[in-house]
C-alpha cells in the first residue's frame, strides 16, 4: 500500500503534465438558444383531442345505452317467443296424446288386431294366424260417467201423513227417480233392494199405505232392471 | 371606555368564544352522525345504498321432465304466470275518478282465461284489498296476450307473477306412478305430493339462480352493477314405461274391470329379459292434471301397495321348484282323489271330480289344488319356502314406487306342514302384483330372476335409496332345464282341450300362462269373505319369451274366474305388445305333454 505522502505528490504533478489539453477541453457556458414553438397547432390538437374524447365518449355511451335498450326489448321478445313456443309445444303434445290419436283412429274405423301378422317380402308368405289375428274389437276409450256422490242422494225422507190424510206416495216415487238417474246401476240395485226391504217392513205395519208403496217398489225395480240392461248393452257394444 | 366602544355586540373575545362553541356543537353533531353511519352499522347502509336503483330477480330453474322409455313426456313443465289484479287501480280512470270497470274486465278475463265470471267480478269489486288472484297457472304466452288486450282496452291494474305449470300430456297414463304436484307456493316453489314427482323431487327440481343489476327508468344500465348466478335446471327422469303400451293396457284393464263389475285391477307388462317394467297399470286411476277430482284412495299404485293371496298362479312356482329339485317331472303320474283330508281341514278342487289320474302337467293345466299338494309333499323341510324367497316373494321390490307392501311369506313357527299345503297352491301367502310378475318372469327368463325396474339408469329416492335399471341384480332360481319344463307345462293351460284358459291364447303365438282364482281375505272379519281375486300370468312367445304379462282383477261380481276374466285381457295386452315390438311368432310346435294317464 502506498503512503499518503507519495499519493499527494502525484496529484500535484498530474495536471501540470497535460495542461494545454486540459485547458482546451474545458466546457464553457453558452447562452440558451430560445426557439418559440408555434402555439396554435398544439392548442388546437389538445382541444381536438379533448373534444374528440368527450364527444366519442358521449357517442359510445349513447350507443351502449341504445344497445342496452335493444337488448332489453330483444330479451323480452325472446321470452315471449319461447313462451309461445312452449304453448305451441303443449298443443302439439295434446294432439299426440295416445287417447286423442286412438279416438281419431277409431273414428276412421281402425281397430287393434288380436295379434300381428308378418309378411315375408322374399317369398310373399304370411307368418302368424291370419284368421285369429283379424279378430278385432274397439277399445273402450272413455270411462263411465262418474258416480254421483252419495251426498246428492240422501236417504228418502218418508213423511207419514197424519191420521185421516191421504198419502199419494209422491215422496217415494221421487226418490226412486233420483236413484235411477245415477250412473252406477249396481248402486241403484242396492238402493232399490234396501228400499224394497224397508217397504216390506212398512207394509206389514201400515196396511193403509200398502197400495201406493207397492206401486213405487215396482217402479224402482223396473227402473233398476232397465238401467242394468242398458249398461249391459253399452258394454256389449 | 370599553363599554362605550362595544355598546351592543359585547367584547370580540366573548363573541369569538360563543361562535367557536356553536361551531363545535354543530361539528360534534356531524361527528356523531358520522360515527353512527360508519361505525355502528356500515354494512346495512351500504346495502341500502346499493339497493337504490338496483334490481334483484330470481332466475327460476326449470323442473325436469318425467319421460317414458322413448323420451315421450309423461310430465313436463311449462312457463306459467298468475294474473293478479289491483281492484283499486282497475276501478279508477286516468283522471283518478272512481269508475266501475269490474264487469267489463271480468267479462274479458272470463272469456279469455277460462275463469268464472262471478268469482272474478266479486274479487274485482273488493275495496279492502289491492291484491286479488284472477287466474293461476296460465301459460305465459296466453297471459301476455290477454294483458295486451286488456291494456289496449284501457284496463289498468293487471300484473303477472311467475307460477310454473306442470302438465301431464297423456292425462291418466301412468298417473299412479308419476304422481302430481300441488298448487305452487307464492314464489313458485312446486309442491310435489305423490308418485315419482315426490320420490325423485331432489333430482327433478333443480336450483333457482339469481341476477342483480342496476336499472334506470326500467332499463338496464349497461356499465352498472351486474351479477348473475345461473339457475341449475332439474334433471329429467326417464322411466322404463312405454307410454303407448301403458295407455292401451290401462284401457284394456278398465274395460276388463267394467266387464267383470270388479273393484279394481292391476296389469303389468315386463320385458322378460331385462325385467324392465314396460307398463304398470292400475284401475281405478286418476287424471294427473285434475288429481282432486278423484278419490284419494285411487292416487297411489295398488299394484305396489295392495297385497293379496295369489292363488293358483303360485302353483307355477311350486311345481317349477319341484322340477328344479328333481323330485318330479312334467310326466309324473298322480292319482288325484275327490278331496284330500289333511290335518286341520280337507282340501278340495275348484271343479267336482271323482278320483282322476293327472300328470303333473295336467295338475297345472287343470289347476288342481289336490294334485299340487300331493306333489308338494315331496319337498323336504323348508325347501318350498326357500324357493319362494328366491323367487322374490316376501321381499319388497324397491323399484322406487312409494308405499310398497312387501307381502308375507310365513316363516319360523308359522311354516307348518298345513301352511306348506296351502302355500303350495297360493293361499296363506300374500304378494304384491309386481313381486308376482317378477317371480313368473323368472320362469320366462330361463330360471333367472331379474329385479324389476321402473326407472332407466339410476335415480336416488327421497329416502336415499338408489334405484333403476343400473342397480338391478339377477340370480338363478331354477335351472334352465327346469324352467323349460315348467314353461311346457304352463303352455298346456291355454290349450283348448287340456287347459282351463283357452281365451288367453294369442293367435299364431305359443303362449305359456297360468290362471289364478283366489279367495280374498278380509281384514275386518279375519276370514275369507267370499269374494275373489282372479288373475292370469303368462309369457310369450313361450319358447323365446319377450314379455311377461300379469293381470289381476279384484272382486269380480260376474262370477268369472282367472281364465274368463283376466285371460282375455292378457291375450289383448300380449297381442298388442308383440305387435308394437314386432316380435314374430316362433313357428315351433307347441307343447303336447300328456295331462292324464
Amino acid at each position: 500500500m502506498p503512503s499518503p505522502v507519495s499519493t499527494a505528490a502525484l496529484r500535484q504533478r498530474a495536471p501540470r503534465l497535460a495542461e494545454a489539453a486540459v485547458e482546451r477541453a474545458r466546457l464553457t457556458v453558452v447562452p440558451r438558444a430560445r426557439t418559440r414553438a408555434a402555439r396554435v397547432p398544439f392548442v388546437s390538437l389538445v382541444t381536438l383531442l379533448l373534444l374528440g374524447g368527450v364527444v366519442g365518449l358521449l357517442l359510445f355511451n349513447t350507443s351502449m345505452q341504445q344497445s342496452s335498450f335493444t337488448a332489453t326489448s330483444l330479451e323480452q321478445r325472446a321470452a315471449l317467443l319461447s313462451a309461445r313456443e312452449e304453448s305451441l309445444g303443449m298443443q302439439l303434445e295434446n294432439l299426440r296424446d295416445p287417447q286423442v290419436v286412438a279416438r281419431k283412429a277409431q273414428q276412421l274405423g281402425m281397430r287393434v288386431p288380436a295379434a300381428p301378422l308378418f309378411l315375408d317380402l322374399s317369398d310373399g308368405s304370411v307368418e302368424g294366424d291370419p284368421v285369429g289375428a283379424r279378430v278385432v274389437a274397439p277399445v273402450l276409450l272413455d270411462p263411465r260417467p262418474a258416480a254421483r256422490p252419495s251426498l246428492l242422494d240422501p236417504p228418502a225422507t218418508v213423511v207419514r201423513p197424519a191420521e185421516g190424510v191421504l198419502s199419494d206416495g209422491r215422496g217415494d216415487a221421487a226418490a226412486a227417480e233420483r236413484g235411477g238417474r245415477n250412473g252406477a246401476e249396481a248402486r241403484a240395485e242396492r238402493r232399490a233392494e234396501k228400499r224394497a226391504e224397508k217397504r216390506a217392513e212398512k207394509k206389514a205395519e201400515k196396511l193403509a199405505e200398502k197400495k201406493a208403496e207397492k206401486k213405487a217398489q215396482r217402479k224402482a225395480e223396473k227402473l233398476a232392471e232397465k238401467k242394468a240392461e242398458r249398461a249391459k248393452k253399452n258394454r256389449d257394444a | 371606555m370599553a363599554t362605550s366602544r362595544y355598546p351592543r355586540r359585547g367584547a370580540p373575545q366573548v363573541r369569538l368564544r360563543i361562535g367557536f362553541v356553536l361551531i363545535a356543537m354543530v361539528l360534534s353533531v356531524f361527528g356523531g352522525r358520522l360515527v353512527q353511519l360508519q361505525g355502528l352499522d356500515p354494512g346495512s347502509y351500504a346495502a341500502m345504498a346499493a339497493a337504490e336503483g338496483s334490481r334483484d330477480v330470481v332466475l327460476p330453474a326449470t323442473r325436469g321432465d318425467i319421460l317414458d322409455r322413448n323420451g315421450e313426456p309423461l310430465a313436463e313443465s311449462v312457463d306459467g304466470v298468475m294474473v293478479i289484479a289491483d281492484p283499486a287501480l282497475v276501478n279508477t280512470d286516468e283522471a283518478g275518478n272512481p269508475v266501475d270497470r269490474a264487469p267489463q274486465l271480468a267479462k274479458l278475463l272470463s272469456t279469455k282465461l277460462d275463469v268464472d265470471y262471478v268469482t272474478v267480478l266479486e274479487r274485482l269489486r273488493r275495496t279492502d284489498t289491492r291484491f286479488q288472484y284472477m287466474a293461476r297457472a296460465v301459460p305465459a304466452a296466453k297471459a301476455a296476450h290477454v294483458l295486451d288486450r286488456a291494456r289496449a282496452r284501457g284496463f289498468d291494474g293487471l300484473t303477472t307473477q311467475r307460477d310454473p305449470i306442470r302438465v301431464y300430456p297423456a292425462g291418466d297414463v301412468a298417473a299412479n306412478l308419476v304422481g302430481f304436484l300441488g298448487t305452487p307456493l307464492g314464489d313458485g316453489t312446486p309442491q310435489p305430493l305423490a308418485g315419482f314427482e315426490r320420490t325423485f323431487d331432489a333430482q327433478l327440481s333443480g336450483t333457482d339462480g339469481s341476477a342483480r343489476y342496476s336499472v334506470a327508468a326500467g332499463q338496464k344500465i349497461p356499465l352498472g352493477e351486474q351479477t348473475v348466478v345461473e339457475a341449475v335446471d332439474g334433471e329429467d327422469l326417464t322411466t322404463t314405461i312405454d307410454r303407448e303400451l301403458q295407455w292401451y293396457v290401462q284401457r284394456v284393464l278398465r274395460q276388463t274391470v267394467y266387464g267383470a263389475r270388479a273393484d279394481s285391477g292391476v296389469a303389468i307388462v315386463m320385458d322378460s329379459r331385462t325385467g324392465e317394467v314396460l307398463s304398470l297399470a292400475d284401475y281405478p286411476t286418476y287424471d294427473a292434471n285434475q288429481p282432486l277430482e278423484s278419490d284419494e284412495a285411487d292416487l297411489g299404485s295398488r299394484a305396489m301397495s295392495d297385497v293379496y293371496e295369489p292363488g293358483s298362479v303360485e302353483k307355477v312356482l311350486t311345481l317349477g321348484a319341484l322340477v328344479d329339485a328333481g323330485r318330479v317331472t312334467p310326466r309324473t303320474r298322480l292319482t288325484v282323489p275327490a278331496s284330500l283330508a289333511r290335518q286341520d281341514r280337507s282340501i278340495g278342487d275348484w271343479f267336482d271330480h271323482g278320483t282322476i289320474k293327472l300328470t303333473l302337467a295336467g295338475v297345472l293345466a287343470k289347476s288342481s289344488n289336490i294334485g299340487t299338494v300331493l306333489a308338494a309333499d315331496k319337498f323336504e323341510g323348508d325347501e318350498l319356502r326357500d324357493y319362494l324367497t328366491a323367487f322374490g316373494l316376501g321381499e319388497a321390490t324397491d323399484v322406487g314406487v312409494r308405499g310398497e307392501s312387501a307381502g308375507i311369506v310365513p316363516s319360523g313357527s308359522l311354516w307348518t306342514s298345513q301352511t306348506q299345503d296351502r302355500v303350495a297352491f297360493g293361499q296363506s301367502i300374500s304378494v304384491n302384483a309386481l313381486q308376482m310378475a317378477a317371480a313368473i318372469n323368472a320362469v320366462a327368463n330361463g330360471g333367472v330372476r331379474v329385479d324389476p325396474s321402473v326407472v332407466r339408469g339410476t335415480a336416488t329416492t327421497d329416502s336415499g335409496q338408489r334405484v333403476g335399471t343400473d342397480t338391478t341384480t339377477s340370480r338363478r332360481v331354477l335351472s334352465e332345464e327346469a324352467a323349460r319344463k315348467t314353461m311346457l307345462m304352463m303352455e298346456r293351460v291355454v290349450d283348448p282341450d287340456a287347459g282351463v284358459a283357452p281365451r288367453a291364447q294369442v293367435p299364431g303365438y305359443r303362449v305359456a300362462g297360468k290362471t289364478g282364482t283366489a279367495q280374498r281375505a278380509s281384514s275386518e272379519c279375519g276370514c275369507y269373505d267370499g269374494t275373489f281375486t282372479v288373475s292370469f300370468a303368462g309369457f310369450a312367445p313361450a319358447d323365446d319369451p319377450r314379455f311377461t304379462v300379469y293381470v289381476v282383477v279384484q272382486n269380480p261380481r260376474n262370477g268369472g274366474g282367472g281364465g274368463s276374466v283376466a285371460g282375455p285381457a292378457f291375450s289383448k295386452i300380449m297381442g298388442y305388445a308383440l305387435r308394437r315390438y314386432a316380435v314374430p311368432p316362433t313357428s315351433t310346435k307347441p307343447s303336447d305333454l300328456p295331462v292324464e294317464w
